[in-house]
């Protein structure tokens, strides 16, 4: 990668913002964090990033509102988010794709060596990069 | 509950939901350290580290299956298991169940064999949970054999309903087990003493699913010759 992809990272378990954001630093992606809705909103509207890996549940604005928000701004709502979901929260994984989620990923089933995979095909798929 | 209320979870009624919630996101984190350090993304780790972290990562995939199974039926109870039906093929979810418990079945010293009839038509079920319970009979069909197991699965298509039947050659069900093992929790003392692992939950989560599906399960057993586990799944 030429000029590093940012994705900005919303969860606000820090163990799992730790693991996720190390992991893509290491695969040459430029991470941004946040950990709460507000902050991340903030960060979505202010830096533009070609992904947003969003956590559902959260504190202030949960990531539906996010997403909604998103949807209803131009100026980022192209930008592809990859929904974070916890298990027992399958109903949520609709609700998440019905209101424009790229994709979802459930936390303990899904492999942390295939993240940097998944970001990488829905920053093509959006950007066409 | 005080617990429950301290934490805002207003809608779980029970402990089980609450503590299955509140395991899910450190069991996740766990996961995935551990697949870092597995991958070497850390620096190269010996062929000692490897075995051992591969074996804590299976203790920990196991920890999450139970959780799984927790919130199953801790919904189960409070009727608020809902389905995500969509077309699927049977058949498929069949032979993956077979392909991924197939080292499992080799230890055991046990054949599975397949046969589908060719028309089984696609189904309009949610493949999650139905895989989740053809992995569950095949399972038990595997764990309880005698060993030199041979495992007989059909799936056949009979006028709107699609049947799955499990024949297995091994312990047997016995007259006074028969009436409880679709019980929640019920593991009986004879399967213990042969597989001690097991929470008991797999039949009930199962038989919750089949019928949500619009499908009856049931069984047939002889202590000692094996068992024939059956289900249907409306067609239509």
């Amino acid at each position: 990668m030429d000029t590093p992809h940012r994705i900005l990272l919303i969860e606000d378990d820090k163990f799992l913002l730790k693991l996720y954001s190390d992991k893509l630093a290491r695969e040459g992606y430029s991470v941004s964090m946040a950990i709460t809705g507000e902050e991340g909103l903030g960060k979505v509207k202010q830096e533009k990033p070609d992904l947003v890996l969003l956590d559902v549940i959260l504190p202030q604005k949960n990531g539906f509102d996010i997403l909604r928000e998103m949807k209803a701004d131009e100026t980022v709502k192209h930008i592809p988010v990859v929904l974070l979901t916890n298990l027992g929260q399958e109903s949520d994984i609709k609700t998440g794709m019905d209101l424009g989620a790229a994709d979802y990923l459930v936390k303990t089933d899904f492999s942390i060596t295939k993240l940097p995979e998944i970001v990488n095909r829905h920053i093509k798929e959006a950007h066409g990069a | 509950m005080a617990l429950a209320e301290q934490q805002g979870y207003a809608k779980l009624t029970d402990v089980t939901s609450v503590i299955s919630h509140q395991l899910k996101t450190p069991l996740a984190g766990m996961k995935s350290s551990l697949e870092v350090l597995l991958a070497g993304d850390l620096g190269e780790i010996s062929k000692e580290q490897k075995e051992y972290i591969q074996l804590t990562l299976g203790n920990v995939n196991k920890m999450i299956l139970l959780v799984k199974d927790l919130l199953d039926v801790s919904r189960i109870d409070e009727d608020r298991f809902v389905l995500k039906p969509e077309k699927s093929n049977v058949v498929e979810l069949v032979k993956d169940a077979i392909g991924e418990l197939s080292t499992f079945a080799q230890a055991k010293n046990t054949e599975i064999v397949l046969d589908a009839e060719p028309d089984i038509p696609p189904l309009t079920i949610d493949a999650i949970k139905i895989k989740q319970v053809i992995d569950n009979i095949l399972y038990n069909a595997i764990r309880y054999n005698k060993g030199k197991g041979r495992i007989e699965i059909t799936l056949k298509n009979n006028d709107g309903t699609v049947l799955l039947s499990c024949k297995d050659n091994g312990v047997g069900i016995s007259e006074e087990d028969k009436k409880m093992i679709f019980n929640k929790y019920y593991r009986s003392p004879r399967v213990i003493s042969l597989a001690p692992d097991g929470t008991g939950l797999g039949l009930y989560i199962s038989k919750a699913i089949i019928e949500k599906s619009g499908g009856t399960i049931w069984f047939e057993s002889l202590e000692g010759k094996g068992t024939i586990f059956y289900f249907t799944l409306p067609a239509h």
